[in-house]
C-alpha cells in the first residue's frame, strides 16, 4: 500500500503512453505478419518481399527520397484530418479541398510568371490554403447552422471539386497538345528538390543528401506539423477545438461557442489539406491535372487514425504509408510479389487501427468492472 | 494494470524488433544472389512493361499490353517483366528501377506516362521505351510512340450499330433510330473513337440519331451505369462506350434495361462475366500486337526510334472481335457491310475523321 502511494501519478502516466504508442505500432506490425502469410499462402516469399520493399523505401538516399516524396502530402492531409478529428469532426472531404488546393496553386502559378521565388511561393501556399478552407466552409457553416453531417456534405463537395478540376484541365486551361493537363508552372512556383539545393561538390561530399525527386515540400509539411501541434496544445483556439471535441455541452456551458469553433477546424482541416494538393503540384508534377492526386486525402484518414491525432504522430504515420508505397515498385521487381500485396497490408494497418478502438473499449469495460469489484 | 501493460509492451517490443531484423537480415543476403543470378547473360533481351495506375487485371490495354510481353516471352524468348503503378508518381520510380536494372524496352502503358517518358528516355539513353498511346513531338531517339487508328476500328462498330439499330435480329432492338456513345473524358484520343463511331453509323444509315455522353473519367462504374440508363431512356437501343472501366457500368445498364453494347479495348465478351446477351462485339485495340511487334523489331535489330507507329485495320492494329452469341442472329448483310468497309479503309477509298 504504501509504496503505491509513494509513486501515485508515473506509472499511470507511463501506462497511458505505452498504450498510446503500442497499440498503432502492435496494429501495424500485426498487419505485416498478416500480411505475410497473405503471401505465404499465396506462394511467395514475405521474408524477400519485405527486404525488397525496406530497400525500395530506405535503401538508398533516392529511395528514401520516395519515401519522403510520397509521405509529404500525407502529412499535411493527415494533419487536417487529425484537426478535425480532435473537434469529433470527420472531414473524409479532405481530397475536394486538396483539389481546390491544387487548382489554386496551379492556377496562381501559372498567372503569376516572371515574379520572383520568394513572391510567388508564399502567395501560392497561401492561395492553396485560403481554397481548402473556402471548399470546407459551406460545408462547414451548413454543420454549424442547420446540423447537415460533414460526412455527407464534405463527400459532395470532392465530387464538385474533381469534376471542376476535371472540366478546367480539358476546357479553359487545358494546355496545348494532346494530354488534358495545364502548362508547366514557370521555375520560381516550383517546389524545388532538396538535392537541387547543394553544389554538386557537396553532394559529392554527402551522398545521403541525393534524395532524388524528395522536394521542399516535405519542410512545409514538418513545418505544418509543430505549428498544429503548439496551436493544439498551447493557443486558445486549439484548446475551444479540443474541448468541443471532448464534449460539445461542456463546453457551450463554459462559454465556448460550439458553432464558431465548428466552423474554424473545418476550416483549419480544408487549409492544411489545400495545403497537400499545393505541394503535390509544385513540388511534384509541376502541373495541374485530372488524377494529380492519388487519393491522398482518404489515406490522409488512415494517417491521423494510425496517429491517434496527434500532430507530432502524424509524420511518422505518414512516412509509413509512404513507405509502403515507396517500397512497392522495388518489391514487385525484387521479389515478384504483385502491388495488390501492398494494398492488402495498408487495409490491415487500417483495419487493426479501427479495431484497436474496439479492443481499448473492452479494456476499460474491464477495467470499470474491476475498480468497481474492488470498491 | 501496470505489469499488465508492461508485458504487453514487452510482447509488442519484441515482435517489431523480429519484423525490423527479419528483413534486414535477409536483405544482406539478397543483392549479391540477385546480382549473380542476372551475371550470366542467358537471354540478351530483358523487356518489361509499367502499367499505368489501372494496373493489371484492367482487362483492357494493361491486359493487352501484357499479352503481348507473355508472347514475346513465349515466342522469342526474352525476359520479361511487369511492375504495377499504384499512384502516379510511381510512373516515374517504376521505369528508373527497370532501366537501371537493364530493362529495354521497356514499356510504359498510358497517355499519362509521356511526360515521364520524355524525361526517362534522357535519363537513359540507351535504353529503348514504347510509349502506347502517347503521342511525343519530337520523339526522342530511343522512343517509340506506338499509337492506333482507333476511329478505323470504331467506323466499323459504327456500321454494326447503324444497322442493327434499324434491324429486328433481336428482342433488345427497338424501332427507335437511336445509338448512344459513352466517353471516358472528352479529350482528342477518345474523341477519335466518337468520331469514327458516328461516321460509320451514318455511311449506312444516314438517318440515325447518335447521342454521345461523356463520364469525365475512366474510373467511375456507377456513373458508366448511369450514363447508360440515359441513354437508354433515350431510345438507344445499341450502344458503345470508349470509357474504360467506366463502360462496365454501362453494360450492366444494358443488361438491366434491355440495349446492345459494343464492348472496347479488348473482346470484351472474353473479359466481362455474363455479358454475353448483350455484347455485340468489341472494338479491339491490339496493343498486344503493337507490344509484340516492338519487342520483335528491338530482337531483330530494327527497333523502330524516333517514330510515331500508328497501328490501323491494315496493320492489324484495331479491328472488330467476334460477334459470338450474336453470330447467329447477325443478317449477312450486316456482316457483309462491316467487310466491305475494312477493306475499302484498307484500300483508302474511305478516309475516316478523326476529330468530331
Amino acid at each position: 500500500m504504501s509504496a503505491a502511494e509513494e509513486r501515485p501519478a508515473a506509472p499511470r502516466d507511463w501506462a497511458s503512453i505505452a498504450q498510446k504508442v503500442g497499440t498503432p505500432i502492435a496494429s501495424v506490425v500485426l498487419a505485416i505478419l498478416i500480411g505475410s502469410l497473405i503471401m505465404w499462402i499465396s506462394g511467395y516469399d514475405p521474408v524477400a518481399a519485405f527486404a525488397a520493399l525496406y530497400q525500395g523505401a530506405f535503401g538508398t538516399p533516392k529511395a528514401f527520397g520516395d519515401t519522403l516524396l510520397k509521405s509529404t502530402p500525407l502529412i499535411l492531409a493527415g494533419l487536417g484530418l487529425a484537426y478535425g478529428f480532435r473537434a469529433n469532426l470527420f472531414n473524409i472531404g479532405a481530397e475536394g479541398q486538396l483539389f481546390m488546393g491544387g487548382l489554386a496553386a496551379a492556377w496562381l502559378g501559372l498567372m503569376l510568371a516572371g515574379q520572383p521565388w520568394f513572391v510567388s511561393l508564399p502567395l501560392l501556399i497561401l492561395a492553396a490554403m485560403l481554397a481548402g478552407a473556402a471548399w470546407a466552409f459551406i460545408p462547414a457553416i451548413l454543420k454549424a447552422r442547420i446540423g447537415a453531417h460533414e460526412v455527407i456534405t464534405t463527400m459532395m463537395f470532392t465530387y464538385i471539386a474533381r469534376y471542376l478540376v476535371s472540366w478546367l484541365v480539358v476546357g479553359p486551361l487545358k494546355s496545348p497538345g494532346q494530354i488534358p493537363q495545364t502548362g508547366l508552372l514557370p521555375v520560381e512556383s516550383q517546389l524545388p528538390r532538396i538535392q537541387s539545393l547543394f553544389s554538386e561538390a557537396t553532394l559529392q561530399a554527402m551522398p545521403f543528401l541525393k534524395l532524388g525527386r524528395a522536394h521542399t515540400g516535405i519542410f512545409v509539411a514538418l513545418i505544418a506539423a509543430v505549428i498544429v501541434w503548439l496551436v493544439l496544445k498551447y493557443t486558445t483556439l486549439g484548446y475551444e477545438n479540443r474541448a468541443v471535441g471532448y464534449n460539445p455541452f461542456a463546453a457551450e456551458t463554459g462559454g465556448i461557442s460550439v458553432q464558431w469553433t465548428t466552423v474554424k477546424a473545418l476550416c483549419i482541416s480544408g487549409a492544411l489539406a489545400g495545403l497537400a494538393g499545393a505541394v503535390e503540384v509544385m513540388g511534384v508534377h509541376h502541373r495541374l491535372f485530372d488524377q494529380f492526386s492519388s487519393g491522398f486525402g482518404f489515406t490522409g484518414i488512415a494517417v491521423a487514425l494510425l496517429a491517434k491525432n496527434h500532430p507530432i504522430a502524424v509524420v511518422p504515420a505518414a512516412l509509413l504509408f509512404g513507405a509502403l508505397s515507396a517500397g512497392g515498385g522495388t518489391m514487385q521487381l525484387m521479389a515478384d510479389v504483385p502491388q495488390k500485396i501492398i494494398l492488402i497490408v495498408q487495409a490491415l494497418v487500417i483495419f487493426f487501427v479501427a479495431a484497436e478502438g474496439i479492443i481499448t473499449y473492452f479494456i476499460k469495460q474491464r477495467q470499470k468492472e474491476v475498480t468497481s469489484h474492488a470498491g | 494494470m501496470n505489469r499488465k501493460w508492461t508485458r504487453i509492451l514487452a510482447i509488442m517490443l519484441a515482435l517489431v524488433l523480429l519484423v525490423a531484423f527479419v528483413p534486414g537480415c535477409a536483405k544482406k543476403a539478397d543483392p549479391g544472389t540477385t546480382d549473380g543470378g542476372t551475371t550470366p547473360p542467358k537471354t540478351t533481351i530483358k523487356a518489361a512493361m509499367v502499367t499505368d495506375v489501372g494496373g493489371l487485371g484492367d482487362k483492357s490495354f494493361n491486359d493487352g499490353a501484357f499479352q503481348g510481353l507473355e508472347r514475346a516471352k513465349a515466342e522469342l524468348g526474352v525476359e520479361i517483366k511487369v511492375l504495377e503503378s499504384k499512384e502516379i508518381t510511381d510512373y516515374e520510380s517504376n521505369i528508373d528501377q527497370l532501366a537501371t536494372a537493364g530493362f529495354s524496352p521497356i514499356f510504359a502503358v498510358g497517355f499519362l506516362m509521356t511526360d515521364t517518358v520524355s524525361k526517362m528516355s534522357t535519363a537513359f539513353p540507351d535504353v529503348q521505351f514504347g510509349g502506347v498511346d502517347e503521342f511525343f513531338d519530337p520523339v526522342p531517339a530511343n522512343v517509340v510512340g506506338l499509337n492506333f487508328k482507333e476511329e478505323q476500328g470504331s467506323y466499323l462498330a459504327g456500321v454494326v450499330a447503324g444497322l442493327a439499330t434499324k434491324d429486328k435480329f433481336d428482342s433488345k432492338l427497338n424501332a427507335d433510330n437511336v445509338i448512344g456513345f459513352v466517353g471516358g473524358m472528352d479529350i482528342p484520343l477518345i474523341q477519335k473513337f466518337e468520331a469514327g463511331f458516328i461516321a460509320g453509323a451514318k455511311s449506312v444509315n444516314p438517318d440515325v440519331k447518335v447521342i454521345s455522353l461523356y463520364a469525365g473519367n475512366f474510373s467511375d462504374i456507377a456513373k458508366g451505369k448511369e450514363l447508360g440508363y440515359s441513354l437508354i431512356e433515350q431510345k438507344a437501343d445499341v450502344i458503345y462506350a470508349a470509357a474504360g472501366a467506366v463502360g462496365l457500368g454501362t453494360i450492366e445498364a444494358c443488361k438491366d434495361k434491355g440495349a446492345l453494347f459494343i464492348g472496347v479495348d479488348v473482346d470484351q465478351y472474353e473479359t466481362v462475366a455474363n455479358s454475353g446477351d448483350v455484347m455485340l462485339t468489341s472494338m479491339i485495340k491490339r496493343v498486344d500486337n503493337a507490344v509484340f511487334e516492338t519487342i520483335k523489331a528491338v530482337v531483330d535489330g530494327k527497333f523502330p526510334g524516333g517514330t510515331i507507329k500508328a497501328f490501323g485495320l491494315a496493320e492489324e492494329g484495331v479491328g472488330l472481335a467476334p460477334y459470338h452469341d450474336f453470330d447467329s442472329k447477325i443478317p449477312q448483310a450486316i456482316k457483309d457491310a462491316v467487310e466491305k468497309a475494312r477493306t475499302e479503309i484498307i484500300a483508302g477509298t474511305i478516309n475516316v475523321p478523326t476529330a468530331r
